[in-house]
This record gives structure tokens, C-alpha cells and sequence, in this order.
């Protein structure tokens, strides 16, 4: 075994440069897949875990305890098919007519329990105790974390209720509630309806958690049941936003996965092959085929496990980052969002399997190969096939040092088509983020102001430490829209709401003035002109099970109101819904906007904008509005960073390719070069070499890059793309791209190709 | 230098190939050419013999411009090569210079037509031409029928004659050989011997490098023997061939 290893260390040192390639190709194909597979895993795995552990309601039922009594409720929880349940608990809405915690005002779903435990919900209480007096209450932190001691003890004043203070922050899983307070509180809040939670035998699915949740009310008075919430919308929800990504993450998780693959399989195999030479010397040692065959794995292993570890490595230290962009904005509850361990296990086993696996079918023909045959040949024989082509192309009008570099992958078919394929997938690849680049920013810039500036105005909040404004809001509209350089105005009301059904919590965006900019982002329907019209985005509709046409309730301030879905705008949150004043008016009329935008006329000084806004009222505060879109950010982000890990990926696998034809061409080379081949023409023929594939790669690369963009845009959940920003192919965009190929193959073969200029004839004639 | 070195410049006479002026070649702490001084005239046929390691090949190279001197003058057909760039000696090469290796060095993927009309195209001959000058040469050296046949599939002495084709290819001032017969049976060696001796009787001049006494004897006119990288001796020889 020493002298197997003595053998792989010799031939590691010896070839340093491709140790290097080896370990680099490893490393960056390791990063991708670890990249994609720690998406995959941190969109499902955390939300099923944190849901087991507080063994969440797989329904949440709310009852007019009007039409069903307690009683008559605490026996649905022995109904069959119901393995555990929890309440009755008493359950009201308290609407809270300001700014509260880290909260905007609206309504609060509040239920009494005695304590966070019980068979179903244990809720987790992050902060403070249960409530367990009067006057008590403990609030629902949305998110992973928790908002620290510094909140506690605050009062809250709901309207028509007594003033309430907070003494604990909790969180559930099955988001039963906003906030809890104690059962004699709750008592004392007089509720209307009452809360069961229940869990059904196995993990049912949508059909089984109906069937379920009727067979449980089966006995109770007809239209008892008011609202429901299955926990698979929350399994949606959570992941709602990772679901957008998933399909684009996917895809290129799968073309990274390829490229590696090729690449790695390329790399390894032609490490073995080009040395054959070694082999047969180390044959005529007195080394085993067998003992050769390790000698060759140890060699490609060493660097590919030290590629895999770094990748490994790397990747978890990225993923973080990358998973924290895609899970912002989400209710995460007590989920932790971080990568798994199997991703890492899986790169850590698969990626050196796979080496070993590319390594060891040249490594058996070296096994076969005998020593004489092996020496002789110095590289593996080649096949012959390809011959008449470079014959043919000699006869053709091309310089020579052209048609031999054409000529030469038809030399190693094999080894040719590995290279071909790595540039078709990272020509795909590049023309994919061109492409999902080209439509996002298209999408970013509707309702951009075309070259004037925007302008954000905020009403200031003395709950913030701001000043109050001295204008009302109408007032402040009026006077913003008078000020210089105004050309379009719009005010938002922002409120919590309930929709009936639904324990979740939604919010309303209620506007007023020049709405045409919002309307631009309609893609189906139309945007709100009339009293209880609402538009929604993809999120919204798919987060909810809903179509445009749909109606639904709208609570708020204790009135509701029956809202269409009129319009599906391109994008918007999946819990806010987009409406006009005229529906605020049915519902909460006293409602002041607190924020507006304004467009300023083309021309227009913004910063002298925003300063008569501060003079014509301190209380208002203005700031200019920059681009900030999540979505175009993340995606546009991830697809450059995965655009830049392949592209590396094929360039080192064409280097490679040429690193190894150099090689084995070394006395050829050296022969054209005394023969008078200029080092011009064989950097030209080096580079031909590839540039026949890369430009193959390239017109196969773009149709299957354009095909894998209209995949993706048309399931990019959060996002509705209209057709003008999905067809973002033209003439001279798609001439560059055909360019992408040969361009990957130049850089990959550059560096090879004046290295092979440089070769000193001498040495290689008198030594091959 | 040696007084048969001294006899062997003539200042009146065949213009001079190649000229070396004390030139040294350093590798390192070896020395592989120390102070080495000689001249090839026009049609000359000149071998070069020493034991291993004493700079034959180091000649042989500094000769074709295929290695640089470390310091001293190295001049073919008039240029000084010391002037030239890597691209100014490979189109100095392929004007003036043919070279014949021992183990051949034909390209295995091109037939012998093309490897022999290969050193043409290099210099921008059309496909056609070039083939047709290549077939001239092959028919020359006799084997014009083996035109279309893989280096593989050839025998050695036929390699050496494509390889030979291709060194005249470019109607070179000077053919260098290096051990031109070391890889073949002795049949062959003769026939390539043969094709050596007719070329320099029809103005070639010939640069050889040998360990094989036999082989200068009768292809060569003039013997130079190296031995440290200098010219040790240098003798008229009659040609036997």
C-alpha cells in the first residue's frame, strides 16, 4: 500500500496543474449542488419539524357559540377520526385604532386559554408568562426569534375593551390566534365564537382534513362552523414565497448538477487516460493492475475530496445568506431557517462517488492495458475515427493552423463530446439569466417613473418619536400635489384586516388620487375603481385558493364587507390585498392616509421637492423612493451567482480539455513548431480547437436557455409576467449569445494555448 | 580551436550557411556549448559526432533556432538569428530550414500527402498547390503510391522518406538531420542514407548529427567531432556512397 501511495503522491506533485483543476472543478461543482439542495431542503423540512414539535392543529376551527354550545363543541373532540383535540376556547376580534407594538392598527384575532400547553398547539412562549389574570394579555411574534424583554408590560387600549397589558410573547405554528389572554378574561370580553383545534390520524391531506373536520361537526347545528384554517394553507405560506424560487433554483440546480457531473466525469477520466505512459512504467515496476488502478484513484481522489470539503464548506457559509433573502419577509414562526445536514452529507459522499465512478472506467482500461502497449503509446490510442474529416479539412481553403484546430476534437470523439455538452449547459445557462435578468428588470421599472423622480411621503408618528403633522390628509394630498414639480399623487391607508375564514393575518391597502402607475401592474382584469373591488397578486390568489372573480369578506373595525377580486396584479404580498377608498369607506371611514407617493414632473429637483415638503410641514417626511425589489433582487442575485459558479465550471472544463490535448499533442506541437508554426498560429489552432464546439454549444445552448426561460417565467409563483416581458429575445441579443459559447471555450483555452506557444521545441522533439 | 578547424575555413568559395562565433549554452551550472566556432558553406554535407551529452543536439538546435544561445553568434543564411523573436525564427524555420528526427515525427491523424503538404500551408500555399508539390516530392523519393496511408501503417524507412518530403517541402537552405537512421533496420537506414546522399549531390546542404560513423562516412563530406561543447577536431572525409 506504500508504494501505491508513494506512487499517487509522485504523480499529485508532479501534475500540480491538474491536481488544481481537479480540486477546483470539485469545489465550485460541490457550491452549486449544495446551493440548490439546501433550498430544497429548508423549504419543506423546518416548517413539518417545528409543526410535529408544538404538535400543531391540522385544522383550526372557529363556532358561533350562538348556534353550538361549549358542550356540544368538547364532544367533537371524541368524534372518530380525531386524534386529539383542544377547547373549546373562547374567541373575539379586538380592534386596536392605532399603531400597536411593531403592529399597524386593525383587527386582532384573540383567544382565552389557560396556558400554552395542552394535547394540540402547544404554543412556545418566547418571552415574559402565560397570561393568567384580568387584564392580561401575551401577543403572537410572527417570526423566528423573539422581540425581547424590551416590549413587555406595554398597554394596549382595543377599542370598546378594557386596556389590556402585555405580559409574554408567544408563538404557534398553527397561528390559532393573534394574542391569548385568560380564559376569565376572555369571559369578560363576552366572545361570540369559540375555538376548537383539532389533529386528524396520519398527515391528511386537503380531502382528508374536509372529510375530517365534518365528521367531527357532524352532530352540531348546521352553519355552527364559521371559519376554518387547514394547516396545509400554512404549510403553503410558509413556503409560498421559497415555492417562487424553488422552479428557477431547481433548474439550475439540476444544470449545475450536470455541468459537475460532465465536467468532473471529463476532468477524471482524462487524468487517467493521458497517463498512460505513467502507467505502463509503473507496469514494468512491478506494480499490479490492480495496485494501478489504486495508484489513479488516490491521485483524482485527493484533490476532489479536498474540492468537495472547501465546496462544502463554502456552500454552507453561502447558503445561510442566500436562505435568509429567500425567507424574508415570511412568518417563519419558531421554524428555523438554516441549512440541514444532509445536503452536505449528500455532496460530501456523492460528489467523491462520483469522481471515483468517472475515474474508474478509464482506470479499468488502464488495469487491461499492457506495460509494453501502454509505454508505446504514452496516451490512450486513438480510435481513428475522425481521421477522414482531418483530411478533409486540410483540402479546404482555411489557414492551417485553423482547419488542424477544427480537425482536432473529431480526435477524441469522446473526450469532445463531454466538452460539448459542458458548453451547451453553460450557454443555457447564461442565456436563462439574460433572459429572467432582461424580464425582471423590465418588470422593476413598471410603474418606475421614466426618468423623474418618486417621491415617498410619511406621515410622521409621535409613537416613533416623530412629530404629528399640523395638515390633515386631505390637506397634506392637496398641498402635495400643489407643491412644484408634483405631477401624480397617490395616498395609502395600510390596515390589518381579517378575512372571514381565515385565522392568518391580512393586510388591506386602501388608495386614493392618481392610481394609474398601480393600475400599469395589472396583468388580468382591472385595478379597483369602484366600492368593494380589490386586486390581488399571484401569491395572494395561490396562498388563499383563489381566482380573479372570487369574492370574499373583508373584516375591520368590527364591519365587513364583500370585496371582488377585480384585477391579479404582476406581484404583491401574499397576505395584502390592494383596494380603494371608496372600499375603506364601507368599512373603517374615519381612516386617515398616513403615506404618499408622488411623481415628480420630468425635470424636477427632488431633493428641492422633498424640501418644501419639509418646510410646508415638519411633521411630513419625506424621502426619495429607490427601486428595492425583493424579488428582482433575489432573482436576478441567485441566477448571477449560479451563472458565475457554471460558467467557471464549463471554462474549467474546457481548460482542462485543452490542457490535456496540449499535452498529448506536446511532440506534434513541437514537429509544427520546428517546421516553422508560428506561436500566433498556435495559440489560433489551440483555440479553434474549441471554438468549433463552443460554437456549436452556443446555437444549441440558446434555444434550450430560451425554452428554460419561458419554463421559469411562466412559475415564478409571486410574479404574473405580462407577455411583453416574457419575449426579451432579439436579433443582436441573440447574436451576442451565440458568442457566449466560443467565448467560454476562449477563456477556457487561452491560458493553455500560449502556454502550448511558449512549448520549447527542443525538449519536447528530443524527449518524446 | 584545432588547426583542422583552421583548414577547414575558406575565405573564397561557396557562400556561407551557417556561421557559429563563440557560442556558449548554459543549462544551469552545465555548460552544454562552450565557446563553439564553425562554418557550413552552400552544398556542404557536414556530420557532427561526439558521445553523448558533449552538445550535438544543442548545435543541432541553436542551428535550427529552436534554442537560444546563452551568449555568442549564431548566424543561418545570413540572418542572425540572435535578432529574431519567437515568431521571426518560426518564419525563418519555414523559410530556410528542413529537419529530419530520428523518430520521424509525423503527425498520426493526417495522411502522408498532408503531413508532408503541411510545412506549405503553413506559409499560406493553397491546399492544391501544396498537395501537388507534396505528390512531386513523394514521387521523388518513390513513394508516391503511399500518399493517402497513415503514418501508422507505414514502415519506418517510409516515415523518413515522408519526413524528408516534408523537410523540402519549402526548398530549405539547409537540412538538418538528427540521427536520421537511429530508428531504423538497417535496409532502411541504407535507403535514407541513399535519399541523403542524392539530395546534397544536387546542392543540398546537410547538417547531420550522428553517433554512426557509417552514416558520415558516406553521406557526409566534412566530419566535425564535438566533445564539452566544443569542436574538439574537424576532418575532410571522402564520401563513400
Amino acid at each position: 500500500m506504500s508504494a501505491v501511495w508513494r506512487a499517487s503522491r509522485a504523480a499529485v506533485k508532479r501534475r500540480r496543474l491538474q491536481t488544481i483543476v481537479i480540486g477546483l472543478v470539485v469545489l465550485c461543482s460541490t457550491t452549486t449542488v449544495l446551493l440548490a439542495l439546501a433550498l430544497v431542503s429548508a423549504a419543506s423540512a423546518p416548517f413539518d419539524k417545528a409543526f410535529d414539535r408544538q404538535r400543531g392543529a391540522h385544522t383550526v376551527a372557529a363556532f358561533d357559540l350562538a348556534k353550538a354550545s361549549e358542550t356540544q363543541l368538547a364532544r367533537t373532540a371524541r368524534r372518530p377520526g380525531v386524534e386529539a383535540a383542544a377547547g373549546p376556547f373562547g374567541q373575539t376580534v379586538l380592534e386596536m385604532p392605532g399603531d400597536w407594538l411593531w403592529m399597524s392598527a386593525g383587527s386582532v384575532t384573540v383567544v382565552g386559554r389557560d396556558g400554552p400547553d395542552g394535547p394540540v398547539d402547544r404554543v412556545r412562549l418566547l418571552e415574559g408568562r402565560w397570561a393568567t389574570a384580568p387584564g392580561e394579555i401575551v401577543v403572537a411574534w410572527p417570526v423566528d426569534g423573539s422581540p425581547g424583554p424590551g416590549l413587555l408590560g406595554t398597554r394596549l387600549t382595543p377599542r370598546g375593551a378594557p386596556a389590556l397589558t402585555v405580559v409574554g410573547f408567544a408563538t404557534s405554528m398553527s397561528r390559532s390566534a393573534g394574542a391569548w389572554v385568560s380564559p376569565e378574561q376572555m369571559r369578560a370580553l363576552h366572545p361570540a365564537d369559540a375555538q376548537m383545534l383539532y389533529r386528524f390520524t396520519g398527515s391528511p391531506a386537503e380531502e382528508q382534513l374536509r372529510t375530517g373536520l365534518a365528521r367531527a361537526t357532524a352532530e352540531l347545528p348546521a352553519d355552527s362552523l364559521t371559519a376554518s384554517q387547514s394547516y396545509l394553507t400554512l404549510k403553503r405560506a410558509f413556503s409560498s414565497q421559497v415555492d417562487a424560487y424553488l422552479p428557477f433554483m431547481t433548474l439550475f440546480g439540476v444544470l449545475g448538477l450536470l455541468v459537475s457531473v460532465l465536467i468532473v466525469g471529463n476532468v477524471v477520466s482524462g487524468a487517467v487516460v493521458s497517463g498512460h505512459r505513467h502507467i505502463g512504467v509503473l507496469k514494468s515496476l512491478g506494480f499490479t493492475p490492480n495496485q494501478v488502478v489504486a495508484v489513479y484513484l488516490t491521485m483524482v481522489s485527493v484533490p476532489a475530496l479536498v474540492g468537495c470539503v472547501t465546496g462544502v464548506l463554502i456552500g454552507d457559509a453561502a447558503a445561510g445568506a442566500v436562505l435568509r433573502l429567500a425567507f424574508t419577509g415570511i412568518e417563519t414562526g419558531s421554524a428555523s431557517i438554516g441549512i440541514g445536514p444532509w445536503p452536505s452529507v449528500v455532496c460530501l459522499v456523492g460528489m467523491p462517488a462520483l469522481v471515483v465512478l468517472a475515474a474508474l472506467v478509464p482506470a479499468l482500461r488502464a488495469h487491461r492495458l499492457s506495460a509494453a502497449r501502454a509505454i508505446t503509446a504514452g496516451s490512450a490510442p486513438r480510435t481513428g475515427r475522425g481521421l477522414r474529416v482531418q483530411h478533409r479539412l486540410s483540402g479546404t481553403r482555411l489557414p492551417r493552423a485553423v482547419s488542424l484546430g477544427l480537425g482536432q476534437p473529431f480526435a477524441r470523439p469522446g473526450r469532445t463530446a463531454l466538452t460539448l455538452a459542458a458548453i451547451v449547459l453553460g450557454v443555457t445557462t447564461v442565456t436563462l439569466t439574460t433572459g429572467l435578468t432582461s424580464t425582471m428588470v423590465a418588470y422593476a421599472n413598471v410603474g418606475e417613473s421614466q426618468g423623474a423622480g418618486q417621491v415617498h411621503v410619511q406621515a410622521g408618528s409621535p409613537a416613533n418619536d416623530q412629530k404629528a403633522r399640523r395638515l390633515s390628509d386631505r390637506q397634506t394630498e392637496e398641498r402635495l400635489r400643489s407643491l412644484p414639480g408634483a405631477d401624480r399623487v397617490t395616498a395609502r391607508a395600510l390596515a390589518k384586516v381579517r378575512l372571514a375564514g381565515h385565522t392568518e393575518t391580512s393586510y388591506a391597502n386602501f388608495f386614493r388620487g392618481d392610481t394609474q402607475d398601480l393600475a400599469a401592474g395589472v396583468v388580468e382584469g382591472h385595478w379597483p375603481a369602484r366600492a368593494g373591488e380589490a386586486a390581488v397578486g399571484p401569491a395572494f390568489l395561490s396562498r388563499h385558493g383563489l381566482t380573479v372573480g372570487d369574492r370574499i369578506t373583508v373584516q375591520l373595525s368590527g364591519r365587513q364587507t364583500r370585496v371582488t377580486i377585480v384585477g391579479e396584479l404582476m406581484a404583491g404580498d401574499s397576505q395584502a390585498l390592494d383596494s380603494n377608498w371608496q372600499t375603506l369607506a364601507r368599512l373603517a371611514p374615519r381612516t386617515q392616509a398616513t403615506e404618499y407617493t408622488v411623481r415628480l414632473a420630468r425635470g424636477t429637483d427632488a431633493r428641492a421637492y422633498t424640501d418644501a415638503v419639509e418646510a410646508a410641514d415638519p411633521g411630513l417626511y419625506p424621502t426619495l423612493t429607490h427601486a428595492n425589489n425583493t424579488v428582482t433582487t433575489t432573482v436576478v442575485g441567485f441566477a448571477s451567482v449560479f451563472t458565475l459558479l457554471l460558467t467557471v465550471v464549463a471554462a474549467l472544463g474546457v481548460f482542462n480539455t485543452v490542457l490535456l490535448n496540449v499535452r498529448e499533442r506536446r511532440r506534434d506541437l513541437g514537429m509544427l513548431k520546428s517546421i516553422g508554426m508560428t506561436p500566433r498560429q498556435v495559440v489560433v489552432m489551440t483555440v479553434t480547437s474549441v471554438a468549433g464546439p463552443g460554437a456549436i454549444g452556443g446555437l444549441l445552448g440558446i434555444p434550450l436557455g430560451i425554452v428554460a426561460h419561458r419554463v421559469l417565467v411562466d412559475n415564478i409563483g409571486v410574479i404574473s409576467f405580462p407577455e411583453s416581458m416574457k419575449d426579451v429575445w432579439h436579433v443582436p441579443h441573440l447574436a451576442a449569445l451565440a458568442l457566449a459559447g466560443v467565448t467560454i471555450a476562449v477563456l477556457g483555452a487561452l491560458i493553455p494555448a500560449r502556454s502550448a506557444a511558449r512549448l520549447t521545441i527542443a525538449t519536447v522533439l528530443h524527449n518524446e | 580551436m584545432t588547426t583542422d578547424q583552421e583548414s577547414g575555413r575558406r575565405d573564397n568559395g561557396p557562400q556561407v550557411v551557417v556561421r557559429l562565433d563563440g557560442v556558449h549554452k548554459e543549462y544551469g551550472d552545465t555548460k552544454a556549448l562552450d565557446g563553439m566556432s564553425l562554418e557550413i558553406r552552400a552544398g556542404e554535407a557536414v556530420a557532427v559526432m561526439g558521445p553523448s551529452g558533449c552538445g550535438k543536439s544543442t548545435l543541432l538546435n541553436m542551428v535550427a533556432g529552436l534554442d537560444r544561445p546563452t551568449s555568442g553568434l549564431v548566424e543561418v543564411a545570413g540572418q542572425d538569428l540572435g535578432q529574431l523573436n519567437e515568431t521571426g525564427l518560426a518564419l525563418f524555420r519555414r523559410r530556410h530550414i528542413g529537419m529530419i528526427f530520428q523518430f520521424f515525427n509525423l503527425i498520426d491523424d493526417l495522411p502522408a500527402l498532408d503531413n508532408v503538404a503541411l510545412a506549405a500551408q503553413l506559409t499560406g500555399t493553397s491546399a492544391r498547390q501544396a498537395r501537388r508539390r507534396a505528390l512531386e516530392l513523394l514521387d521523388e523519393l518513390g513513394i508516391a503510391d503511399r500518399g493517402n496511408t497513415y503514418p501508422a501503417a507505414l514502415s519506418g524507412g517510409e516515415r523518413q522518406r515522408v519526413a524528408v518530403a516534408r523537410a523540402l517541402m519549402n526548398r530549405p537552405a539547409l537540412l538538418l538531420a538528427d540521427e536520421p537512421t537511429g530508428a531504423l533496420d538497417s535496409r532502411s537506414g541504407e535507403q535514407v542514407m541513399d535519399l541523403l546522399i542524392d539530395l546534397n549531390q544536387i546542392g543540398q546542404t546537410l547538417l547531420l548529427v550522428t553517433h554512426d560513423r557509417h552514416l558520415a562516412d558516406r553521406c557526409a563530406s566534412r566530419l566535425i567531432e564535438v566533445a564539452d561543447g566544443r569542436v574538439a577536431r574537424e576532418s575532410a572525409l571522402e564520401p563513400t556512397g
